[in-house]
């Protein structure tokens, strides 16, 4: 069992007070603790962006590594070691704007990770740039003058769907329960998961603050079917003035390192086979 | 005996199964074979060109000069007589257009032949076969043999069209034709060559990862580097070697540092401007110290440049790649066999040190085969260097130690914590901003540089210690070199030939005697700024004398170094 002060932070929390990452952070450690898998089996990879500070603040394995690469780095770590529950941090920025190609290719690989995408709407880190979900008209030092951003933002859980993750979720970082459970269960899915989490970030996203998100969310109905994607497609489409939460989309197949019939757990115990090798040679002998 | 052939055609007209044939005919009858295949960018059409030669002796380089002229097309033909020496032979196919026949230059119905006795166009090649053989004077049965080996798994009847076709072409040419001309190889029945492996340098650094414990590989296509990463994954399912053709080359480095972080020994394989996209990644390397092997098979830049051709141009991109300071280790092999060698010990390094390691090869190296004796897997490499041992909370994944490699452990070790960083972190690998620790950081991964090169061998020197004259080469081009210098010292210059396997961070103490010795150093590089012999002035403060560069794409030639040196004064 993993009990919170195993958890604690190794370093001072640097994100601002009010910001929605406390309450991804929450949820995060709550989740661990539920699960129940030992500490050493999970290991967060983030990438640049207030988010991808998270595993400096956990006691956990992790790897903060560079803007918009993290999904990568750990499709390499699991496939590297199949018994690790290997976890992405990173924000719109980070996994739409540099890493969306990679994320597209994850979904679609089903590489057993999970992705949880901290959505702010805007870039945190560097200050304040519109980022690629802020909304069209957003305004920001790096959108033009005076009509804002001029285009339509990324439809996330969309893009997901369309990419082929077979996990798709959005949480809230007001919701701690919520989200919990939304983590748990997508670590425990056996596939690509991604779960979008609403997080206001107080200082250079003022309209999307508590309220705006308290006032808007709202869990997916009971009698919604979460095996159907061309339902959660249309169903993505809906962020305004309602914005639905809770699992979009689900549906178990093989997983990437499945398909790839790499040997059970850590690649690292594994040794050629030397007289594979020579077998290799000698039927290149003329 | 020192023979070379050009094959000549177009794009998909089965040159490369043609010089494949003769090579391995040659090679079966004990001599040394050295095959270049001089190629277009395209699929179909074009002009392409296969260079065997072939010796009784070690051979290493292309030549300029050639014996005989395989040729599917007039161009073929054209294209290469200039090269031909006097007195030798052109065989091609009689429907080609060509008039100004000399003695031994043979229109013969090969086309024909392979349609009516073996019933495919595609025997052509064996006709061609026969044909050389014939005119050689070469018994027919190695033609036989060769043809079994390489057909038998097509089934019986096509060997024995195969076999059918040389034997008529064969016999059609002995007699009065073959008397033309002065060709005689009859006794080179058994030649001593014992080298049976046939490989290029891609199969053998493929060869070489393996025999390293190679578990992950991830890449994007980009020639001349694909045909090692192709070679990998077709043997992947037999030695359970995890690999991923990727969206593109940032995934596949990042994707790879993933799989190494994490305990798999890893490499990625590219060509410059693939290698261009991973540059950040190599920082990440860097600054998180991941093992990693990184291969650029380097081809004439900038941008896309010449994709089938070669050059050295990426050395001080490759020394420079990556903002900041941080350890890494080059190392260009100089041909196949060094090149198996060389990759164990790169991956030996990278887990040695914990930094990237780049192997520069190139297209020349890459594509080149030249037989060499069989390489006996004895043990699987598995030196990972420090590793940790004790399993409690406060795992320090960046230790601070002497000699600037911290204890590894992997995530997933039971017990530990590990924490990486590519920004600037303390030992337990956590955000750090404190300025003593941000300079003890750099300043462990710096203090590796030394360990390093206790490690690394010296430069080679062919030739006599004491020369007027000093070659000075890296990487592949060590053949055309390493031949010019023997050529120069036959007839009586005195030179000798100083060469780096070993390129960075740079040994001299070998290099200060020789610039002690040598009246002149003269480098011979494939590119057209000297890059080597700026990095041995960066690091060493010597300069060489005179430079010899070749930038065109196409490989060095023993008689076109000698050309050049004559040219710069060399006696
Ligand atoms: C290659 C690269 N480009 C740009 C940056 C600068 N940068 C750091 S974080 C960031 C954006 C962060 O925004 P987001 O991913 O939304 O994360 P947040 O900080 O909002 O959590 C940028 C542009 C970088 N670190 N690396
Ligand atoms: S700037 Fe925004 S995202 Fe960053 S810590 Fe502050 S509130 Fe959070």
């Amino acid at each position: 069992m993993i009990e919170r002060e195993d958890l604690e932070s190794p370093q001072d929390i640097q994100w601002c007070p009010g910001c929605g990452n406390f309450g991804i952070l929450r949820a995060l450690k709550q989740a661990v603790m539920e699960l129940g898998y030992p500490k050493h089996e999970f290991f967060l990879v983030s990438g640049i962006g207030q988010s991808g500070k998270t595993p400096h603040f956990i006691n956990l394995n992790g790897f903060h590594t560079l803007h918009g690469r993290a999904i990568p780095v750990a499709t390499g770590a699991h496939v590297a070691n199949t018994d690790l529950k290997v976890i992405v941090h990173g924000g719109d920025g980070d996994l739409l704007g540099e890493g969306l190609g990679h994320l597209m290719h994850a979904a679609r690989r089903n590489v057993n990770v999970t992705c949880l995408l901290h959505n702010n709407g805007v870039y945190g880190l560097t200050k304040g740039q519109y980022s690629p979900t802020s909304p069209h008209g957003f305004v920001s030092k790096t959108s033009p003058p005076p009509t804002g951003v001029p285009m339509d933002p990324v439809n996330t859980i969309g893009v997901a769907l369309i990419g082929g993750a077979t996990f798709v979720a959005r949480g809230f970082a007001g919701d701690i329960n919520q989200l919990t459970q939304l983590i748990v269960d997508a670590i425990e899915h056996p596939g690509f998961a991604l779960v979008e989490i609403m997080q206001p970030c107080v200082i250079f996203n003022p309209k999307w603050g508590w309220d705006f998100f308290r006032e808007r969310v709202y869990k997916l109905e009971d009698d919604y079917d979460i095996k159907s994607r061309t339902a959660a497609l249309e169903k993505s489409f809906e962020f305004g003035d309602r914005i639905p939460t809770g699992v979009f989309y689900k549906h178990e197949k093989t997983h990437f390192a499945q398909e790839l019939q790499l040997p059970e757990g850590s690649l690292r115990d594994h040794t050629n086979d030397r007289e594979e090798i020579q077998d290799i040679i000698d039927e290149m002998l003329v | 005996m020192d023979l070379s052939f050009n094959i000549g055609g177009a794009a998909g007209q089965g040159i490369n199964t043609i010089g494949d044939l003769v090579a391995q005919v040659f090679v079966k009858n004990g001599l040394y074979t050295f095959t270049i295949k001089d190629y277009m960018s395209r699929v179909r059409g074009g002009y392409n060109f296969t260079q065997i030669r072939v010796s009784d002796e070690h051979v290493h380089a292309p030549v300029h000069s050639v014996d005989v002229i395989i040729a599917l097309t007039k161009d073929a033909i054209v294209n290469q007589r200039e090269r031909l020496i006097e007195g030798g032979v052109i065989i091609f196919d009689e429907s080609l257009d060509f008039e100004e026949c000399e003695r031994c230059h043979l229109p013969l119905p090969l086309e024909e032949t392979a349609e009516e006795v073996g019933g495919d166009v595609r025997m052509m090649n064996a006709a061609a076969l026969g044909a050389l053989l014939s005119v050689l004077k070469m018994p027919v049965s190695l033609a036989e043999n060769a043809l079994a080996d390489i057909f038998g798994d097509k089934g019986d009847s096509v060997v024995e069209g195969n076999v059918k076709v040389a034997r008529t072409m064969f016999e059609e040419v002995k007699g009065e034709l073959a008397q033309r001309c002065d060709h005689d190889f009859s006794s080179v029945e058994n030649a001593p060559s014992k080298d049976r492996l046939l490989v290029t340098g891609n199969q053998a650094i493929a060869l070489g990862a393996m025999a390293a414990n190679l578990k992950w590989i991830s890449a994007y296509p980009m020639s001349p580097s694909t045909s090692l990463f192709e070679f990998i994954i077709q043997n992947a399912q037999r030695l359970q070697i995890g690999g991923l053709q990727t969206e593109d080359e940032i995934a596949g480095l990042n994707m790879a540092l993933g799989a190494s972080h994490t305990g798999a020994r890893s490499m990625v394989t590219t060509s410059g401007g693939g290698f261009s996209l991973m540059v950040e990644a190599v920082g990440l390397a860097g600054m998180a110290e991941i093992p990693i092997v990184i291969y650029n098979a380097q081809r004439p830049g900038p941008s896309t440049g010449l994709p089938t051709r070669t050059e050295q141009g990426d050395l001080l991109f490759m020394l420079h790649s990556s903002q900041g300071e941080f350890p890494r280790i080059m190392i260009g092999p100089k041909d196949p066999l060094e090149a198996y060698y060389l990759t164990k010990n790169a991956f030996r390094l990278a887990d040695k040190f914990q930094v990237p390691v780049m192997l520069l090869g190139d297209q020349h190296l890459a594509e080149f085969s030249m037989n060499i004796p069989r390489i006996e897997i004895e043990e699987i490499s598995m030196e990972r260097g420090k590793l940790a041992e004790s399993s409690d909370d406060s795992y320090k994944r960046f230790k601070i130690t002497e000699d600037g490699v911290s204890p590894r452990a992997f995530p997933g070790d039971e017990g530990m914590v590990v924490a990486a960083s590519g920004n600037t972190h303390n030992e337990f690998g956590h955000i750090s901003e404190d300025p003593d620790n941000r300079n003890a950081m750099v300043e462990k991964r710096l203090a590796k540089i030394p360990r390093i090169l206790d490690e690394l061998e010296e430069p080679k020197v062919y030739g006599d210690e004491k020369a007027d004259y000093t070659l000075l080469t890296w990487g592949s081009t060590w053949g055309a070199a390493y031949e010019a210098m023997q050529r120069l010292s036959q007839d009586g210059v005195s030179i000798n030939h100083l060469h780096f396997a070993y390129l960075y961070p740079l040994k001299t103490k070998r290099l200060n005697r020789i610039w002690n010795e040598a009246k002149k150093i003269i480098s011979v590089e494939q590119n057209a700024t000297s890059q080597f012999a700026k990095l041995i002035r960066m690091e060493s403060g010597l300069s060489v004398d005179e430079e010899i560069n070749k930038y065109d794409g196409r490989p060095m030639t023993p008689e076109w170094i000698i050309k050049e040196l004559r040219e710069v004064g060399v006696r």
